[in-house]
């Protein structure tokens, strides 16, 4: 046939100019909207993954455990220097390294009380705390050893101010019941649900609270300078560790089916397992947040519902249409065949013309798409919106998976192939004389 | 030798709950080289002898020899093929595919089938029958930039474009003006000669009908006359 048929068919496309843009943009518009969700989405894990790392002050973290001749288990690392004797080994580069303890504690302010996570690092030097968490009230210059900085909706719910001074009870490392006091330095601007419940305190000060030694803390956190770094860094960490003898906790995949993190089945795993001693755990942010993964799956999910419902009610107007075509060209397709087209080359004509169509309305929607996200990239929401923690540096950011958007045109030319596949038929069949004297 | 033979040829259509016998039985054969009119009033069953004869319609009952070849058991494929090999079409509304030009609606039946032809043949016979039908400045015009005798002669070459043995005109003139219609049949004759292709033409208009060597008459679905103009005179089938 030497692409008559489909020559014919594109040609096809531009005679009822109006009717095919129409067509064509309704399959667009589809399109885009599912190539923009799927681009939120496919950029929605590595977004809460870097924000939260810069929340937690690393990509990359080893955690100390401990076991003691009770049975109770501690959270400490003692001695860091195998930690650093088995970064240098495996020749693993990283931009910097915070040292974090954690405690959970009730915070008391004249007669209001909250129970917080506090997250003691050094707050004095953590240069990239300080270009992540916005402060609504107070300064990073008034921070002090007994400093605590608190979200915006901690600090309204205890009707605290900068310089009130908060009383936090916490048990110690062995379990003892202790107190301290904070001076509140700073309210810093609610980002995200995480980011409203991080609490600030300084390393030193919460180690000492708590019954830690000097040089003594609870993790050690790696930044990277690329996120997409840390698996590999953590698998040749761990690697490194368990070669110099180091005794290490398994390293877990989470549980399938279950909405079980690998975070949280390792720090299972230590509870459940039979060990003493001290131990190590070696873990990335993914691992602490896949359960993101799962609202990735769901906008995944929904996109593609999005897509068969969108494209049903396409179907049903590109059926409609190719029926009506049918009846307008039916001298054309009486002409054809007695010219000596055979049957299923009708049937490729029309075939041909509405995958054109897809194809054509799939790509501009793609592109539209592609637009569309250049230009909601440009909106900077600043970094105190609620919506912080899903956006890169305050913009909006987006990712299509390339086999995603083929996978969407895919569909696409199959829902528009099958559309037009009955009134193709229809035509295929229609005699050639029946086809003549009904366009007389 | 008959290029055509029609065998005792009868068409029914439904039409409703009532059955229309559009041709009630008719018997001729035609002649290579033949020029031949089907003659007579609308409704007379002309179209649908030359569609049955086109292989577009098949009979009701009787049989219709194409080359000496019954057509009858023939699947759509076969006759399809047969028509692209055998047969060319010449309508009366001209029937060109709108989205082509001049030159691609004449190239067009040889892109179909299985017809193998090198690219300077196939470009040198489309630019001869385009000069032979006076279309050498439109080669590139769509059907809508054409008038109706444009329109008819790139139909003819069309028609004439695969080389076949016979040439079916459905009322060629009849959406034309007489002027145009007499050039038209003055064109379709010169090729006549010139190729010795069989035309087979329906028309009711008397004048043009002159213009034939063969002249088949029909009423109400029934051949009346059947003659040739060179004077041997055959009364196949005349029925009152």
């Amino acid at each position: 046939m030497k692409f008559i048929i489909p020559r014919i068919a594109l040609r096809n496309l531009s005679r009822q100019k109006k009717r095919s843009f129409l067509l064509g943009g309704a399959i667009a518009f589809g399109i885009m909207i599912v190539t923009l969700i799927n681009g939120f989405a496919g950029a929605f894990i590595e977004n809460v993954s870097e924000n939260f790392s810069y929340l937690m002050a690393g990509h990359v973290f080893v955690q100390g455990a401990e076991k003691t001749a009770s049975g109770k288990r501690l959270s400490v690392i003692r001695d860091d220097s195998i930690i650093f004797s088995a970064l240098r080994d495996s020749g693993l580069d990283y931009e910097f390294a915070t040292k974090t303890s954690e405690v959970s504690a009730s915070l008391y302010f004249e007669g209001k009380t909250i129970r917080q996570t506090l997250t003691g690092l050094d707050l004095a030097t953590n240069l990239f705390l300080r270009e992540r968490v916005v402060l609504r009230q107070g300064s990073w210059d008034t921070i002090g050893p007994d400093s605590i900085i608190l979200s915006e909706k901690i600090a309204s719910r205890l009707n605290v101010l900068p310089g009130d001074r908060i009383t936090a009870s916490f048990q110690t490392i062995t379990g003892q019941n202790n107190i301290a006091d904070f001076t509140l330095a700073a309210i810093s601007v609610d980002s995200s649900i995480i980011g409203s419940t991080m609490s600030y305190v300084d390393l030193a000060y919460i180690n000492e609270a708590i019954g830690l030694k000097s040089g003594e803390y609870m993790a050690l956190g790696f930044m990277l300078r690329d996120l997409k770094a840390a698996e590999p860094f953590a698998a040749r960490l761990y690697t490194s560790m368990a070669g110099m003898g180091i005794h290490l906790f398994e390293r877990s995949a989470g549980e399938e089916g279950t909405a079980t993190t690998p975070f949280q089945a390792m720090m299972r795993a230590q509870r459940t397992e039979d060990w003493e001693g001290s131990r190590y755990s070696v873990y990335t942010i993914d691992d602490i947040v896949s359960q993101a993964k799962q609202i990735v799956v769901a906008l995944d999910g929904a996109s593609l519902v999005i897509l068969l419902v969108l494209f049903a009610i396409v179907m049903i107007g590109i059926n409609n249409t190719f029926r009506m075509v049918m009846y307008e060209r039916i001298k054309e397709i009486g002409t054809m065949r007695a010219l000596g087209v055979q049957r299923k080359e009708i049937k490729s004509l029309f075939l041909n013309e509405a995958l054109f169509l897809a194809i054509g309305g799939a790509v501009s929607g793609i592109v539209l798409a592609l637009i569309a996200m250049s230009l909601l990239s440009l909106i900077d929401f600043g970094m105190n919106t609620p919506a912080f923690m899903i956006m890169k540096n305050g913009h909006l950011s987006f990712f299509v998976p390339p086999l995603r958007a083929v996978f969407n045109v895919v569909i696409i030319a199959i829902l528009t192939l099958l559309a037009a596949y009955f009134p193709a038929k229809a035509a295929a069949k229609m005699e050639p004389a029946v086809a003549l004297r009904t366009a007389k | 030798m008959s290029i055509i033979e029609v065998r005792d040829v009868k068409k029914t259509y439904p039409l409703g709950k009532v059955e229309v016998h559009a041709v009630k039985g008719v018997s001729f054969s035609i002649e290579k080289g033949d020029f031949i009119s089907i003659a007579g009033p609308s409704g007379s069953g002309k179209s649908t002898i030359l569609n049955m004869i086109g292989l577009i319609d098949k009979p009701s009952a009787g049989e219709v020899l194409i080359e000496d070849r019954p057509t009858s058991g023939l699947s759509d494929k076969e006759l399809t093929r047969l028509r692209h090999e055998v047969l060319g079409f010449i309508f009366q509304s001209f029937n060109l595919i709108p989205v082509l030009n001049v030159w691609e609606n004449i190239e067009f039946p040889l892109l179909l089938g299985r017809t193998k032809v090198s690219q300077a043949e196939k470009k040198e016979w489309i630019d001869w029958l385009i000069a032979e039908v006076g279309l050498g400045d439109w080669k590139t015009h769509k059907p809508n930039e054409l008038s109706g005798g444009q329109r008819q002669r790139v139909a003819i070459a069309r028609a004439l474009v695969t080389k076949p043995g016979i040439v079916l005109a459905d009322e060629p003139t009849a959406n034309l003006d007489s002027s145009t219609g007499e050039q038209i049949i003055e064109l379709m004759k010169k090729i006549n000669r010139e190729l010795n292709t069989t035309f087979i033409f329906s028309t009711h208009d008397a004048k043009i009908v002159d213009v034939a060597d063969h002249i088949i008459r029909l009423k109400d679905g029934l051949i009346v006359e059947n003659r040739r103009l060179n004077g041997a005179d055959s009364m196949d089938q005349v029925k009152e």
